[in-house]
């Protein structure tokens, strides 16, 4: 199947007179059509790539990811060589007369020309963004011009964009520039703030002028509408091994990131817009490929991953050597360089605590301690515990030091005697001192005791000879002072002097009284009696004092 | 076996008669001093060191009257010889008195009082006892008088609490110590002397004294 043939050009035909909005949602139908129209497409390509592995786009079965990478495994190669041709074109100056004879064809450069301008000014940082839309613009290109379409690019998020994009022309970015948002104008301040910010202006001015190139080949290859520039970019493996693609993939990482002079001499050919030595230098880029090193002029990135790689250098370098004495386990003194420990710092464990820092307001605080100590005399002296009481002072037996008046003769006399307890033990000096105070003790111990009946102790008794009165005992030992105690020595019984049974006033009966009474007038009756006549006999015995004088 | 027991038994009845007629056993009286020695007369000379000469004279009347009188002794100093002879008489009561006066004037002459002395004639039980200095350390010099001089004390008062403390009486001539005492306590007086001269400080003697005599004392 190939574009010659009416059926295929039938459904290209269809594509492209859908509507918009119908591609919006997928649609099985129009994916089927899509599919063959590409099939179609590729077949028509394929006599131009004798080198491509594949005789014709497989469809069944595989997914818009799988046909997409077919495609773009025939047109890797393809696009090189148009680009080159393209160039060719240019530089023979056919165009030009081309132009001239086709009005149809002047307007279409224009919009070129602008669209190559408007991609001069792409932003340089954003490639991705950039390329991405580039890409996008090409894919719709490829929409357009072929009418193929794929599934994924309904998934991507940029339908918006495409549909904006596919409804204007390639200049026009759709609706995104306005009075305000000029494209142009932004990439430009981007370049420059670039450029202040790595210090290299011409590198924003290289890339400037790759992407323009780009944009140019792109108008030119608008046709075939095959991959970008971004997206060799994006996958710098590629999949079309070429010597071409390879000189055209090296030739661009050079542009970005290799620090080339040509590039500067490139900048303004670029600028003037003659692009006859832009094959001339892709050529000069090949070789200064080989030559890249020692040359001033490198990108920061390029700049930033030299220094990178001799720093992995160095340290791959530091890691076969053997490691500093810090870096090994345990090192002695003779391992190390002399006084190397000295500059290290070494972390120590201190199980103590470290000593306290003597300040002034220690010492002040101490003073005034003991200060407020001395005025509270409250000192911490060790105060002897006290003794247990009730131990009483032990006997020292006097050694007399005086010569002895006795014989010994006489000693052992003494001794032997009082063995046989003939006389009594002579008592020494302290025992006579010892006896007189325990006799005065005592005599005052009686006397304390007597106050208090209670605790009383009676006499001690002492051997000697004493009458003892015949009285009975509670005379002899109860001892209490006439004063206080008014209790009688005798019992009542023994003091009493009456007999029978002795009844009280108030006990007495009537006949009791009357007995008393009778009893008592009877006494008193008979003591009467008795006066009378002793009165009587008084009167009558004469006096012998009668007659005496004085 | 039963043969030979009756063969014996019939010697020991046989022998039985026999005892009977032996003389009854010899009853002897105690003897008399002069028995003792086949009536000879024993003598004792005790010579006199020339540094108890004139205190033997000045006490000899202290010396010769209990001998003499209560001993029973014949007593008697040979100036020539310079010794003091004893000898006993016919009525000498017991053969020891001589023993025990010899004793007595033995210690006078080592140095002892008379009173002190004569407890040697009362008492059965004193004993008398000399060391040297050198028997219990040898000291040369200096050293030598200084233990003297720890011995005695300041005035003898060491001595003194040693004797009073013991019972004793001390005699320190130069390097030698007489002990007049009973048994126990010259061990006790010689134990502190011991010590004394060893070395220890008196009032470490002092202290064991005390409990010594004190334990002595409690004893009897």
């Amino acid at each position: 199947m190939s574009t010659d043939d009416p059926a295929c050009l039938d459904i290209l035909r269809r594509l492209k007179s859908t509507d918009p909005p119908l591609w919006l949602a997928p649609n099985p139908s129009l994916s089927q059509q899509a599919r063959t129209a590409s099939l179609g497409l590729f077949s028509s390509l394929k006599p131009y790539t004798p080198q491509s592995p594949l005789d014709r786009l497989l469809i069944d079965g595989f997914d818009a990811e799988q046909i997409w990478q077919q495609i773009e495994l025939q047109s890797h190669p393809l696009l090189s060589f148009l680009q080159r041709e393209v160039k060719r074109f240019e530089k023979s100056g056919e165009i030009s007369r081309f132009l001239a004879e086709e009005p149809q064809m002047k307007d279409i450069l224009r919009e070129a020309e602008d669209d190559q301008g408007r991609k001069e000014e792409e932003d340089v940082d954003g490639f991705d963004e950039d390329e991405a839309g580039a890409s996008e613009d090409l894919d719709d290109d490829d929409e357009e011009e072929d009418g193929a379409e794929e599934e994924e690019k309904e998934d991507r998020d940029e339908v918006g964009d495409e549909s904006e994009s596919e409804s204007g022309e390639e200049g026009d970015k759709g609706g995104i520039e306005d009075g305000f948002l000029k494209i142009k104008e932004l990439e430009e301040y981007l370049q420059k703030d670039e450029a202040k910010k790595y210090g290299l202006e011409g590198s924003g001015k290289k890339k400037a002028g790759n992407k323009e190139r780009r944009g140019i080949d792109e108008d030119e290859s608008s046709e075939e509408g095959e991959e970008d520039d971004g997206d060799d970019d994006d996958e710098p493996g590629g999949f079309g091994v070429d010597d071409d693609e390879e000189e055209i993939e090296n030739a661009r990482y050079e542009d970005f990131f290799g620090g080339k002079r040509k590039k500067a001499r490139r900048k303004p050919k670029v600028k003037d817009g003659s692009e006859e030595d832009v094959s001339e230098e892709e050529d000069g880029d090949d070789t200064e490929n080989e030559n890249e090193q020692g040359n001033h002029n490198l990108s920061t990135h390029e700049k930033e991953l030299l220094s990178m790689k001799s720093k992995i250098e160095q340290m791959e370098k530091a890691n076969l050597e053997p490691k500093t004495w810090t870096m090994q386990g345990e090192v002695t003194a003779a391992k190390r360089p002399k006084n190397s420990a000295l500059e290290v710092d070494l972390d120590f464990e201190h199980n103590a605590r470290p000593a306290p820092v003597i300040t002034e307001e220690v010492t002040a605080s101490l003073e005034d301690l003991i200060r407020k100590r001395i005025m509270e005399a409250h000192f911490d002296d060790v105060e002897k515990p006290p003794s247990l009481p009730g131990k009483g002072p032990r006997e020292i037996k006097e050694l007399d030091e005086n010569k002895s008046k006795k014989g010994l003769a006489e000693i052992y006399e003494d001794e032997y005697a009082q063995k046989a307890s003939l006389i009594s033990a002579p008592s020494s000096f302290s025992d006579e001192q010892k006896k007189e105070a325990t006799l005065l003790f005592k005599k005052l111990c009686l006397k304390l005791d007597a106050l208090s009946h209670f605790h009383f102790a009676p006499k001690p008794v002492i051997e000697d000879m004493s009458i003892q009165a015949n009285v009975p005992a509670l005379a002899m030992e109860e001892i209490a002072p006439l004063a206080v105690s008014d209790a009688a020595m005798l019992a009542p019984e023994e003091v009493f002097s009456g007999k029978g049974n002795v009844k009280d006033e108030s006990e007495l009966t009537q006949a009791d009284r009357k007995r008393r009474r009778a009893k008592k007038k009877r006494i008193h009756k008979a003591e009467e009696a008795k006066r009378m006549t002793t009165k009587s006999k008084l009167r009558t015995m004469p006096n012998p004092d009668e007659g005496k004088e004085d | 076996m039963e043969s030979s027991d009756a063969s014996m038994e019939v010697a020991v009845a046989s022998s039985d008669p026999k005892s009977s007629s032996l003389p009854p056993k010899p009853s002897f009286a105690p003897l008399k001093a002069q028995d003792m020695y086949d009536g000879r007369v024993q003598f004792r000379k005790v010579s006199v060191p020339p540094h108890r000469y004139s205190p033997l004279k000045k006490s000899w009347m202290d010396i010769y009257t209990p001998v003499y009188e209560q001993m029973k002794i014949d007593i008697r100093m040979n100036l020539k010889s310079r010794k003091v002879e004893l000898k006993t008489r016919a009525d000498t009561p017991d053969v020891s008195n001589l023993q025990k006066c010899a004793d007595f004037v033995q210690a006078f002459m080592m140095g002892f009082d008379v009173i002190d002395a004569i407890a040697l004639l009362r008492l059965d039980e004193l004993y008398l006892e000399s060391f040297e200095i050198k028997d219990v350390k040898t000291l040369k010099g200096e050293h030598l008088s200084r233990a003297i001089g720890r011995l005695s004390g300041k005035g003898g008062k060491t001595k003194f609490a040693i004797e009073n403390a013991t019972k004793t009486r001390i005699v320190i001539a130069d390097t030698k110590i007489h002990i007049l005492g009973s048994f126990a306590n010259i061990k006790v007086a010689r134990n502190s002397l011991c010590s004394l001269i060893l070395g220890s400080p008196a009032g470490k003697v002092y202290s064991k004294l005390r409990v010594v005599t004190s334990r002595l004392a409690e004893r009897f």
